[in-house]
């Protein structure tokens, strides 16, 4: 039985020594060679706004790190000067961004489908990311007090027609802060043949601005036809907030001067007054010393007379 | 203790008449006018060019002037302590140390003033101080308390003058015509009647009740400035008393440092006496130790805390960059000159002359180190901004303006012993003559 509780804890430390070694052995042959690998991202925010988010890391062993400072240059369609969206330099998180110029607009709306090239001085490190223009739209119904959002996701076709795009994964529901908060119970939807997805309100009661408004959103992530898709519109859903303004009318210290508080005016001006009347006073003591001298002159100057 | 000697009226009025300048205070004048001229060319650089002259940047927006006038400030409460604390309480040997403080009372406020002008870099400005300035502010509590305190210490030298300006009306052949010109103007109404000195005694005493609370305020409104400001090394309740013990500390080392210089270079053994030095190096000490106990206060508690917003600064005071001078700021402005004068011996003139001096240098070390390295730890890091936003040592043109202020606090007090006796002739007459008649 000892023999045999001994054997469990060499099993274990040669189990424990092959680990290490193997995990070293891979990681030295990974190391040997770090990956730069660089992901481009279409963004397409209210149907309007458009810009791409390049992504520059190195790959070591299983470790991704952020390239910092890398120059690239981004094209649209084929790598030429004239379909040069910008030149872009990343950040210390290995991100840049690049907004599509108005002179490339023609170019842009010649075609439903664009494909972005990535270079890093001469070498074309990125080829094959198309996207297909496309948008969402938003549209809410109330039917007995239940309240619906329906999204819509059309692509253009070569015909110039919008069409509709089925098996979106999409998110529906009401912007909170920098996210979405899901309208209903399901995290996202997809959409049907007909390119909508609709999401039954189930959070009533959230807080709207002074008006009851807030922002319905819905967007779609990383897809590999039609990109980043972001929609927001504005809806009387929520409830009214009172924003309380009084906090700018109270006596704080750290307001205007215009709303000192009482107690400190009446203490600074207490003191001040205090104490320079007491100044004024001694100052008075001053001309009054004055005046028993100029009287004592006078008396001499009598008497010597 | 030495021998009380009794002088006649005529010869402590012939000591304490103001004398006129030999060689060395020729040179001595003129070194500092030098030295104020310079600082004044600085200045106008800085008014030509801005602020970018200094080296103060986004993070350290108060550098050398802020800590010159922290330090002016410290100086100047010292006419609260031998003016008016000694005389409420009745202390009979302060005569010849009042006017000495009073004046360097008087002209380190004076400057206090003008290097806070000097670091608001646009003087035109000023008065928007008072047009738009909230009175919930430190920084316009701090102007009303300056401008307060320099009325009183001005009163205070100039009530008990009046009766010495009657005196030196009747050396005009020995003062000069233009003096006696000016002491006419200042005080020829004087006549000495017993209304008068009523009235004069009545005064003084309303000014010393007056410039306690008035001095205090000073102080701990300057320091409120600092801990008013959430920063590591300022967020403390204990400022103000801590501000209040190290400038009676600075203050005193200064009159000591006075003392000294006056009674060699104008022969006033007979008045400033051993026995001065004997019970101001007592004082000092005592005041040493108070300042080193809030010192003790002000480091220790948070170095025991460590809190992450605390250790960069602490480190950097206690083994880092700063070390050096935080060190010799305690050692030589307060454990030295406890060590020295607790002997007898260390409190005879000449060892509490350096002494004096030692204490004046580690104050101004002292501020020095309140105020720039706090500025240097903000809470949240330093990110995305210059080199030079990192780090901070005072331009030339700042050592000038800073040496300039200076030089201009040492000759407002050098003027004023030129024209006005330095030891009050009608009082220490008055004090002899009580005491021969008490014999």
């Amino acid at each position: 039985m000892k023999k045999m509780n001994q054997n469990k804890y060499y099993l274990l430390l040669a189990f424990f020594v092959c680990m290490a070694v193997s995990h070293k052995a891979i990681a030295q042959n990974d190391s040997v060679k770090p990956v730069s690998i660089v992901t481009l991202r279409y963004f397409n925010i209210n149907n309007n706004m458009q810009y791409l988010l390049l992504k520059s890391q190195s790959k070591l062993g299983r470790v991704f790190t952020p390239q910092e400072n890398k120059s690239y240059e981004i094209y649209l369609d084929s790598s030429t000067q004239n379909n040069l969206i910008g030149k872009v330099q990343t950040d210390e998180k290995g991100l840049a961004k690049a907004i599509l110029p108005p002179s490339l607009a023609a170019q842009w709306n010649a075609s439903p489908q664009h494909t972005f090239i990535v270079k890093e001085g001469d070498e074309e490190v990125l080829s094959d990311y198309t996207i297909t223009k496309a948008k969402i739209s938003l549209d809410t119904t109330t039917v007995d007090g239940v309240k619906s959002i329906t999204a819509s996701v059309m692509q253009l076709n070569n015909k110039n027609e919008w069409i509709p795009v089925p098996d979106v994964e999409i998110t529906i529901g009401v912007k909170r802060m920098n996210s979405i908060l899901p309208a209903g119970d399901e995290p996202t939807y997809t959409t049907d043949s007909t390119g909508t997805a609709t999401a039954e309100l189930k959070k009533d009661s959230l807080p709207g601005d002074e008006n009851g408004n807030y922002l319905l959103a819905a967007k779609v992530e990383d897809n590999d036809v039609v990109g980043n898709l972001r929609f927001e519109e504005t809806v009387p859903w929520g409830v009214r907030t009172e924003i309380d303004r009084s906090f700018f009318k109270q006596r704080t210290l750290w307001s205007t001067r215009f709303r000192t508080p009482f107690w400190l005016l009446f203490t600074v001006y207490g003191i001040v007054i205090g104490v320079w009347g007491t100044l004024i006073y001694l100052v008075f003591n001053l001309i009054k010393i004055g005046k028993i001298g100029k009287n004592t002159v006078e008396q001499k100057a009598e008497i010597v007379v | 203790m030495e021998k009380s000697i009794s002088l006649t009226s005529e010869q402590i009025t012939q000591d304490l008449l103001p004398q006129k300048f030999g060689k060395r205070g020729m040179a001595w004048t003129t070194i500092l006018v030098v030295i104020a001229l310079f600082g004044l060319y600085a200045y106008y650089r800085q008014l030509k060019y801005g602020l970018i002259v200094t080296h103060m940047r986004d993070y350290v927006s108060w550098g050398i002037y802020i800590s010159n006038f922290v330090f002016f400030v410290a100086i100047s409460l010292v006419g609260s302590l031998i003016t008016a604390i000694f005389r409420l309480t009745n202390v009979k040997w302060r005569t010849p140390l009042t006017r000495i403080s009073e004046i360097i009372a008087v002209s380190a406020i004076v400057f206090a003033a003008l290097i806070i002008v000097v670091d608001m870099g646009r003087p035109e400005r000023f008065m928007n101080l008072f047009l738009h300035g909230r009175i919930q502010s430190p920084i316009l509590w701090d102007v009303i308390v300056i401008s307060t305190y320099f009325f009183i210490s001005i009163l205070l030298l100039y009530f008990p003058l009046l009766p010495d300006l009657k005196i030196l009306l009747k050396f005009k052949e020995k003062t000069g015509k233009r003096l006696n010109r000016l002491y006419r103007f200042q005080g020829s109404f004087w006549k000495g009647t017993k209304a008068q000195f009523q009235l004069s005694d009545k005064s003084i005493s309303i000014l010393c009740v007056l410039i306690i609370p008035v001095a205090f305020s000073i102080h701990t409104v300057t320091s409120w400035l600092f801990a008013t400001t959430y920063r590591p090394g300022w967020d403390s309740t204990n400022f103000g008393a801590y501000f209040i013990s190290g400038a009676f500390l600075a203050g005193s080392g200064a009159v000591v440092v006075a003392m000294y210089v006056f009674r060699r270079y104008y022969h006033l053994e007979k008045y400033i006496t051993e026995m001065h030095f004997e019970k101001m190096g007592r004082i000092v000490v005592m005041l040493a130790l108070v300042y080193f106990y809030f010192n003790v206060n002000e480091y220790l508690t948070p170095a025991f805390k460590m809190k992450e917003s605390e250790h960069g600064l602490l480190k950097q005071l206690f083994v880092g960059s700063y070390a050096p001078m935080f060190w010799f700021a305690i050692l030589v402005g307060m454990i030295i000159p406890i060590i020295v004068l607790i002997f007898k011996k260390g409190r005879k003139p000449l060892p509490m002359f350096i002494i004096g001096i030692m204490v004046v240098v580690g104050a101004w070390f002292k501020r020095y180190i309140i105020v720039t390295p706090t500025l240097l730890h903000p809470f949240l890091p330093m990110q995305n901004v210059p080199t030079s936003f990192m780090s901070y040592f005072p331009s030339w043109e700042e050592w000038a303006i800073d040496a300039g202020s200076l030089a201009g606090a040492l000759l407002v007090i050098t003027f004023f012993v030129r024209i006005y006796p330095i030891i009050p002739i009608h009082e220490t007459i008055t004090e002899q003559n009580e005491k021969d008649e008490s014999k």
